[in-house]
């Protein structure tokens, strides 16, 4: 459900808006919002010159701690939370705090920095070592050749037809006074080593650089020349460079031990200070006294008012703003639900979040999405495994993150595949049926394809129909005619059905005249009230009835896959390979169940479902408060 | 005779619906990947987007499944 919020006024002396900001900030429960109407002689509070300069100032500062931070590698952790105890920061530990973060933030960049450096140096290195072991009896004997001059070029993998033209060009340069050497390297490149009469160099080298390949002189670093020469005192740096690199490593552990902390400090510290200049442009004032509205949750108004008067005492006074006087929309949404539905919040949250007074579904994603799911997996074995996995997530995961909400919604997946599974006879396809003796408990999926459709069908049916109820109740009270419109829908859909199945008869034939009487009269309703474009939408709501179809399409093909798995051990000559094959395509079928599923059981509920009463563009509750890791995000 | 005019028929009711829905996902796929990369919030419209087409290849199979059914009957 989306809680109730009352819109609050706080009205106090002008020389103690800052004291109750301070105050605010401490409580963490206000949403800020505009004095709504301001009467004459109130206006809107701007910052000072003096308070944009420090903002500007602050946020270098922030950024440099930010940045500093990351550097580091220091994630948010208990300091953020102690900073809420923590006595309010002064200018002067603003001052430190920029100093601090700038400091740190130039010699994590340089770490940074140099550490790069040493990672190339040892990537080219390994170049060069590579192509030393490809040469090295060539390039051992390049003493033997005096008057010549070697060249060494690496070709990327595959450019073999470059080699050709390479040398084709050499030819028709210099004739036959070189001598080209190729040698596949580890790496999948192409090491070439040319060596030249000294005289022709110039013109090799004009070739190499008109074929854009990559040559590769010796750097200067080693002493240029000969690679022969060079290569001792590479191989004897990149014994050196992992010490190097370890020692960079340990020097930004050591920026860590003696910053992070005070680094964090300085991040919620900065933090506060900003929120509270971006706050106080949404508080008003006349010469003597303010005003500072804003939404809380109904259950924290008590707080605010005890907490003030504790702090203000008669000075600063409370109330409520009427409901009349604000529009529902521009209130804050915070979704709360009991603690076995609210993991599937998640799937909400995917979406903008449902405007402040409409239905939050979160109650209904929890009881459908999993049953859509497990009808699509439908097997006690996947359904084992998915346990298993989302098991293994819980457990790896902080309680609140997405992973943990990601893992209670695999596991009550996982549940409704299981029960799923045993409703229709499968344990890994058709192996439990064959192995255990398992029997379907309502009819076989492999076979029975048509109950399946059916079933599949009347969920849709049943999906749809409780969406246009919910589309009725969400518009009743601001949008009667919508709502008309929504339960003539409905009425028209329940109508169809029951005459379809009264055609059929599954229901009594008695119910055909009543249902089609029912949508004659609810046709020109439901035009008169939603306009011409009416029918084509409710042929709409009869394609969304039968695009729950997929529940039985992907069940089908999931049991299909299973079963083929299974057969695999008696179709190949081995039943070693057989079982092995049969493993791969089950863990391939249990991959596709994962996904597949989802992004329909999820497509179904998104398009077919939240369409017929979903309102989205809720704003975002953000109470003014100190810095927590989740305000920033 | 006639139970091959079945199987064709069967076939060409998923098969056509699946080069259709895999001809759209495949416009698809690059526009909202291009569009993913310059606003990342768009993950979930992408998997709707993604999604949508597969609607033809499945009501596809269900017709397939039906012709089938008619056939054998």
């Amino acid at each position: 459900m989306i809680i109730e919020m009352v819109r609050l006024r706080i009205l106090g002396p002008r020389d103690r808006l800052g004291d109750v900001f301070d105050a605010l900030q401490d409580l963490g429960v206000m949403h800020l919002a505009e004095p709504a109407a301001p009467a004459s002689g109130v206006s809107p509070v701007e910052l000072t010159t003096a308070q944009r300069r420090e903002q500007r100032q602050l946020r270098r500062a922030r950024d440099h701690v930010e940045r500093a931070l990351a550097g580091l590698g220091v994630r948010a952790g208990p300091a953020a939370r102690a900073a809420r105890a923590a006595p309010r920061a002064t200018r002067s530990d603003f001052a430190r705090w920029a100093r601090l973060g700038w400091r740190v933030r130039r010699a994590t960049e340089r770490l940074a920095t140099r550490e790069t450096t040493l990672q190339d140096e040892r990537a080219l290195i390994l170049k060069y070592q590579q192509f030393f072991g490809a040469f090295r009896a060539l390039l051992e004997s390049q003493s033997r050749w005096p008057s010549a001059t070697a060249y060494h070029v690496l070709l990327r993998g595959g450019e073999t037809e470059a080699l050709i033209r390479l040398r084709g060009s050499l030819r028709e340069l210099i004739g036959d006074a070189f001598e080209l050497y190729s040698q596949p390297l580890p790496s999948g490149e192409i090491a070439l080593l040319i060596v030249v009469a000294a005289p022709a160099a110039p013109q090799v080298e004009r070739i190499l650089a008109q074929a854009r390949v990559q040559e590769i002189p010796v750097p200067a670093s080693y002493g240029g020349g000969a690679l022969t020469e060079a290569i001792p005192r590479m191989l004897a740096r990149l014994s050196d460079l992992p010490a190097e690199v370890a020692a960079l490593r340990r020097e930004r552990a050591r920026l860590g031990q003696d910053h992070g902390a005070e680094l964090r400090r300085a991040r919620a510290g900065l933090a506060d200070r900003l929120a509270e200049l971006e706050a106080l442009p949404l508080s008003a004032v006349t010469a003597r006294a303010f005003v500072i509205e804003g939404w809380a949750p109904a259950r924290s108004r008590s707080l605010v008012e005890e907490r003030l008067a504790a702090g203000f005492g008669d000075a600063v006074v409370v109330t409520e703003v009427g409901k009349e006087d604000w529009a529902s929309a521009d209130a804050p949404v915070v979704l709360s639900n009991p603690r076995l539905l609210r993991p599937f919040e998640l799937l909400i949250r995917l979406l903008p979040l449902p405007r402040y007074g409409t239905i939050d579904p979160t109650p209904f994603v929890a009881v459908f999405f999993p049953a859509f799911f497990g009808l699509m997996v439908g097997d006690i074995g996947y359904g084992l495994l998915l346990g298993v996995l989302a098991l293994v997530l819980r457990r790896r995961s902080k309680p609140g993150s997405t992973l943990r909400s990601a893992a209670e919604i695999a596991g009550a997946c996982a549940v409704f595949t299981v029960l799923a599974g045993a409703l229709f006879g499968e344990l890994f396809g058709d192996l439990g049926r064959h192995w255990l003796g398992l029997r379907p408990i309502a009819f076989n999926r492999e076979e029975a394809l048509i109950p399946f459709l059916i079933l599949a069908v009347s969920l849709g049916a049943v999906h749809v129909v409780l969406g246009l109820a919910l589309g009725v109740a969400a518009n009743i009270r601001h949008h009667p005619r919508h709502a008309l419109g929504r339960g003539m829908s409905l009425a028209m859909i329940v109508a169809i059905i029951s005459a379809l199945l009264a055609a059929v008869h599954v229901l009594p034939d008695a119910l055909l005249t009543p249902a089609v009487i029912v949508l004659l009269v609810a046709f020109p309703v439901l035009i008169a009230a939603e306009g011409v474009v009416a029918p084509i939408e409710l042929l709409s709501t009869v394609g969304n009835v039968l695009s729950y179809a997929r529940i039985m399409a992907l069940g089908v093909a999931s049991v299909m896959l299973a079963v083929v798995a299974n057969r695999m051990v008696g179709a190949i000559g081995s039943v070693a390979v057989g079982v092995v094959f049969a493993l791969l395509f089950h863990l391939v079928n249990f991959a596709i169940a994962l996904f597949s599923p989802t992004i329909h059981a999820l497509r179904l509920h998104y398009v077919e479902f939240f369409g017929k009463f979903y309102s989205p563009g809720g704003v975002r509750y953000q109470p003014f408060g100190h810095w927590t890791r989740e305000a920033t995000r | 005779m006639e139970a091959f005019g079945v199987v064709l028929a069967a076939a060409l009711a998923v098969g056509l619906p699946a080069l259709a829905t895999a001809w759209a996902q495949s416009r698809i796929g690059p526009a909202i990947a291009a569009s993913m990369a310059e606003k990342p919030e768009l993950g979930t419209t992408a998997i709707l987007m993604i999604a949508i087409p597969e609607t033809m290849v499945i009501l596809g199979f269900v017709v397939s499944v039906l012709i089938l059914f008619r056939g054998a009957a």
